[in-house]
């Protein structure tokens, strides 16, 4: 196939989600730590498409749709829940979370 | 897609098509009414039972029916755990009725919730296909997360609807990536192709590293160590009503999924991935047994608990054998009944906002209220392992399981760690038969009353009659197990 | 009339069920209910004995219907020479404790009532169940109304005391469990459609390979040593006789602790033939011990209830030992020995707590020359005691001798160490008697205690019955016994065809004593079956003229 090898997409999208990860483990702002999520999400997505793209298939691409739905309800009810939190205490910073042992 | 299609989809469309129902009739002026969605979900729960009964008159004969390009089956494993779920459903509607009508809350769209969570469960059991078990698992999840922060003018709850959040999205972003790998090495996301692709295939990390994180992604929902931080947290934070919804149908419908995807689609590489979950389920069970130990917090106790018993029924998976399977499926129905009335007793003892916190509240229960004390002791003994209630049985199966697959060592564990467990199961019993003192008071609704006494019929009818529900749950398993034996 | 023992297993259960329906506030109805139910056990039990034909060792009276037909497990019950007199014992003590209850337990009598018939089928299940799990279950189903009983009824430290039961108890029999399953599972192959097979008749013929049996003797031996109590696993059993009611003395002390040496005989010794000859001097060093370290302590209580209660875990280790000695009288005196010490240890906790009704103490010193006050509480005293110590033309008596004297022919050693434990029995019991029933009364409290009452003379006198009886004719109770002693014996000895000893097997037995004089007795002899055993058959030649020869004296 000519272009770009699969690879390329594939160790990209790696590199992509390791970013979220260390985003999720290192932030403390609520938003931010939701954005790194959707980092990570979104380079599964390109893996999905990058796969699709080398079998000539379109469940792949299929699949980052739903994925993608599924991504923006759960942005929606992330905000809802990081603005209920802000009513009690007026700051997302996860680190004040501690009514419970973390 | 045919008409025969939709009719074997009849059970989730109807519970989404009521979900919508319950969402737009408060729009609609009913807010008013609120007393009347506990009746509506409860008719919602009926009409769903039964067209799930349907679906398996319409694929009478046949052992399993896949459809809409074999990404959704109807099958008797299908239908077990659907008919367990919307038991647990309707279980939870009854316990909720109290908490919602006490706090206030808006009651239409909380049922509304519920029922697009059991669409959501009921996709999980029927996902042939990676794709639909996937989106079947978000709508639980989206679900659950706003359900736990229901509570939303308290701040345990909000608190708990977001570390639920947070960690939820990123378990399920992981178990996404495994889904993507497994794609790309086996070219297919639905389970079958990849069993068959997997057959001839040598192993490799790629595969390898896609099986660990979908592992992952599940343990995260089962709550079974390193993934269960969340657990006790949330258990205590959310209302109490889901905290019962989260421990038991949630994670029925989890272990559905796991059982599935890894009896159907991964047996071929058993021996690779074997040896990580049984170390998981080795951790679970220590580490939720040692540490409900040290807990005063009755709910935080359950979800240590809880914790260890996602390891007891992982020996299932690991064993990789009928018995496992078996085991499964017997011991979720188990666990859930004994969870969900023990959830009902902790309901009734009520104290403020949050009811049957600490153990003291538990204090002379025999005197107030002999029945729940009574029963309560059942469904202690029960999660303990003890015959002759029905969690004996269930953790038979996957002892057995276990020593047959060879995995004599964790075996061992599981019994040294029930054990353990009885150390603080019988700290509750204690309190309540042999110290004497006031507690809390006691609100005993007849809902809960009959939550309690369903519980109890089935965890004494499964421990000591146990052939029907046993070979029902080998009906409802043959088929997957069928797969195994051709490996 | 088929179904007698399932009459027997059920009667207690059904009557609990009935009680449960009874109101709470009629302590009268419901105590007499309950010890009405458990007489008609025990009078269905005495038609047990009455259709059980001596001469046979294998099981009589046996019922068997498919329970959990997908596993193999069913219910199957039967009676053997071994279980019978255990049986009877039960029947036998469950109105005993109801009646020498009857006045002490004013706290819930109703459920009092209850746990004790429901434990009392529980142990009668154990004794007849065929069928592992079914064992399983009833052993388990055991634990819990002993947990209440020592909890709700108990003392000051009854709840410690209650757990540390429930724990140590639960530890042991759920690895036994496992052992259950294994080697339900290790007939699969044999039977049609995989399914397991759990009745013992079936796995009694089984030879598995030597390090297989001893991985499952040690999860059997472990459950039941914790039950009996052997040595270092005691502590739980002081704990709970001390915080325990009477009645839960009675029937830890009496049936509870039996369920361990009964195990023993019919689980361990059958199904693992090999393990169990070449761990016997390991079993048997520490229930020598047991016997010396029990008396010891017992020696030093100042408290009469643990001073009975060390007491037994002395003469439990006579019960062991006699197992482990694998031959026809030591057997036959360890299963005497242990209904004879249900009798007498019950009778001795049983009068314990009669004095404690009355003073509130348990304290030797707060007692002295109670004899005068009580004099007929003193003779019945007296006899259970004597019958302890092991006087001759008292039962403790032929148990104890039968045990010494198979136990001498195989290790003379340990047998000559526990018969110290004897003397030492005798020691420490004539102690308590000298300090709590002669010499000055020293208390003015001790001037007026009431004597004995009704009740308690009725419950006490059965034991003081069968304790004569089985002083004077012991042939009653050993005659039934015989065959079914001697058939484990031929399942031990591996006297099957199939039975072949592997070579690992047998270095490993000729490095134990028992092996060499075998070896030395019989050398040249065809090298296969368990040999530990034929120094049983050398054995009890010697044992069986003692047997006989006691008999003639009686």
């Amino acid at each position: 196939m000519p272009g770009i090898p699969t690879n390329y997409f594939l160790i990209l999208s790696a590199i992509l989600f390791t970013i979220g990860v260390c985003g999720v483990l290192t932030r403390r702002n609520g938003i931010t730590i939701f954005m790194s999520i959707e980092l990570m999400v979104n380079a599964v997505n390109l893996t999905f498409v990058a796969y699709a793209r080398q079998f000539h298939s379109l469940h792949g691409l299929i699949f980052v749709f739903f994925v993608m739905a599924i991504a923006a309800a759960e942005a929606a009810v992330g905000l809802a829940i990081f603005i209920a939190l802000y009513h009690h205490r007026d700051t997302i910073d996860v680190d004040e979370a501690n009514l419970m042992h973390w | 897609m045919t008409w025969a299609d939709t009719l074997l989809l009849l059970p989730e469309l109807i519970a989404a098509t009521g979900a919508s129902i319950l969402l737009i009739v408060p729009v609609l002026g009913g807010r008013a009414r609120g007393h009347m969605a506990k009746w509506a979900m409860l008719a919602l729960m009926a009409v769903t039972a039964l067209a799930v009964i349907g679906s398996t008159y319409a694929v009478a004969g046949v052992q399993q029916t896949p459809t809409f390009r074999a990404m959704f089956a109807v099958d008797a494993f299908s239908v077990f755990f659907k008919l367990l779920f919307v038991v647990v459903i309707a279980l939870v509607t009854l316990l909720s009725e109290d908490f919602l009508s006490e706090e206030r809350y808006s009651t239409w769209e909380y049922y509304s919730l519920l029922a697009f969570a059991l669409c959501g469960m009921m996709f999980m059991a029927s996902g042939v296909s990676l794709i639909t078990i996937y989106i079947g698992l978000e709508l639980l999840a989206l679900s659950s997360y706003i359900l736990a922060g229901y509570y939303k003018n308290h701040e345990e709850s909000t608190e708990a609807a977001m570390k639920y959040f947070i960690l939820g999205t990123v378990s399920s972003a992981i178990l996404l990536y495994g889904i993507s790998l497994i794609y790309g090495v086996c070219g297919s996301m639905r389970l079958s192709t990849i069993a068959a692709a997997l057959s001839t295939m040598l192993s490799n990390d790629a595969l390898m590293f896609g099986i660990m994180l979908l592992a992952a992604g599940l343990c995260f929902k089962i709550a079974a160590v390193p993934f269960h931080v969340w657990t006790p947290d949330v258990y205590v934070g959310a209302p109490t009503p889901i905290s019962a919804f989260l421990s038991t149908g949630s994670k029925a419908a989890a272990f559905a999924v796991f059982a599935r995807v890894f009896y159907v689609a991964f047996p071929a590489f058993h021996l690779d991935w074997s040896n990580v979950l049984a170390a998981i389920a080795a951790l679970s069970m220590i580490v939720g047994n040692l540490a409900a130990i040290t807990q005063t917090n009755v709910k935080r106790m359950l979800a240590y608990s809880s914790i260890s018993h996602a390891g007891y029924s992982l020996l299932g998976i690991i064993a990789m054998n009928e018995m496992g399977l078996r085991g499964i499926l017997i011991y979720t129905m188990v666990y859930v009944f004994a969870n969900l009335g023990i959830w009902a007793t902790i309901l009734m003892l009520r104290r403020h906002a949050y009811a049957g916190e600490s153990v003291e509240d538990f204090r002379g229960l025999h005197k107030r209220a002999p029945f729940a004390a009574f029963s309560m002791v059942v469904f202690l003994l029960s999660l303990g392992g003890i015959p002759p209630t029905a969690g004996f049985i269930g953790k038979y199966f996957l002892f057995a399981a276990a020593v047959q697959a060879g995995f004599g060592w964790l075996a061992i564990v599981a019994v040294v760690m029930s054990a353990v467990s009885m150390f603080y199961y019988l700290r509750l019993v204690v309190a309540m038969y042999l110290e004497e003192g006031s507690g809390a008071e006691t609100i005993y609704s007849p809902s809960l009353r009959f939550v309690t006494a369903l519980s109890l019929t089935v965890t004494l009818v499964v421990g000591f009659i146990p052939e029907l529900p046993i070979r029902q749950v080998i009906e409802s398993s043959s088929h997957l197990v069928g797969r195994v034996v051709q490996r | 009339m088929t179904g007698l023992l399932t009459v027997v297993l059920f009667l207690p259960i059904a009557g609990a069920i009935l009680l449960v329906f009874l109101p709470k506030d009629i302590p009268g109805p419901i105590k007499g209910g309950g010890l009405l139910v458990s007489l008609l056990t025990f009078l269905a039990s005495l038609a047990i004995v009455g259709r059980f034909h001596d001469g046979i060792g294998g099981f009589q009276l046996v019922e068997s219907h498919a329970w959990i037909p997908q596993w193999g497990i069913n219910y199957t019950v039967g009676v053997y020479g071994i279980s019978l007199w255990l049986v009877l014992l039960t029947t036998l003590l469950t109105p005993v404790v109801i009646l020498a209850s009857w006045n002490s337990i004013h706290k819930h009598p109703k459920e009092y009532v209850i746990s004790m018939l429901v434990m009392e089928s529980a142990m009668i299940g154990a004794f007849l169940a065929m069928d592992l799990v079914l064992f399983y279950v009833f052993f388990e189903l055991m634990l819990l109304p002993m947990y209440l009983i020592i909890g709700v009824w108990g003392g000051k430290n009854r709840i410690y005391a209650a757990i540390k039961f429930f724990l140590f108890t639960i530890a042991g029999s759920l690895l036994m469990l496992l052992g259950i399953i294994y080697l339900g599972f290790q007939q699969v192959h044999l039977t049609a459609g995989g399914v397991p097979t759990f009745e013992i008749t079936q796995l009694y013929g089984l030879s598995l390979p030597p390090h297989i049996q001893t991985i499952l003797f040690f999860a059997f031996a472990l459950a039941f040593a914790i039950k009996v109590p052997l040595f270092p696993l005691h502590t739980w059993l002081p704990d709970a006789h001390v915080e325990a009611p009477t009645g839960g003395s009675i029937i830890l002390a009496g049936v509870m602790l039996k369920m361990g040496t009964y195990g023993f005989l019919r689980f361990v010794l059958p199904f693992f033939p090999d393990a169990s000859i070449h761990y016997a001097p390991l079993l048997i060093c520490l229930s020598v011990i047991g016997i010396i370290y029990g008396a010891l302590v017992a020696w030093v209580q100042p408290d009469m209830k643990k001073l009975v209660a060390y007491s037994s875990v002395s003469h439990l280790g006579f019960c062991v030992m006699g197992i482990f000695a694998i031959n026809q009288a030591s057997i036959e005196g360890s299963i005497l020995q242990m209904v004879n010490h249900g009798l007498s240890t019950g009778a001795l906790f049983l009068l314990v707590g009669v004095v404690y009704e009355r003073r509130h103490t348990r304290m030797l010193a707060d007692y002295g020359g109670i004899a005068r006050t009580m004099p007929v509480y003193t003779v019945f005293f007296v006899i259970a005691m004597l019958s302890s110590v092991g006087l001759p033309g008292l039962n403790g008596f032929v148990g104890e001798f039968l045990i010494l004297a198979g136990s001498f022919q195989t290790h003379p050693g340990y047998a000559t160490v526990a018969a110290i434990g004897v003397i030492l029995a005798a020691i420490y019991l004539l102690w308590l008697i000298q300090a709590v029933f002669f010499g000055p009364i020293t208390k003015d409290e001790n001037r007026s205690i009431p004597d004995i009452a009704w009740n308690e003379i009725a419950a006490v006198v059965p034991l003081i019955i069968m304790i004569v009886w089985i002083g004077i004719h012991p042939n009653t109770f050993l005659r039934r016994m015989e065959p079914s002693v001697q058939q484990l014996l031929a399942t031990v000895r591996g006297e099957q065809p199939e039975k072949v000893m592997t070579a690992s097997l047998a270095a490993a037995a000729t490095r134990s004593p028992v092996a060499q004089t075998l070896l030395s007795v019989r050398s040249g002899a065809r090298m296969r079956g368990r040999q530990g055993l034929s120094v049983g058959v050398q054995g009890p030649k010697g044992a069986q003229t003692e047997v006989s020869v006691l008999r003639v004296t009686r």
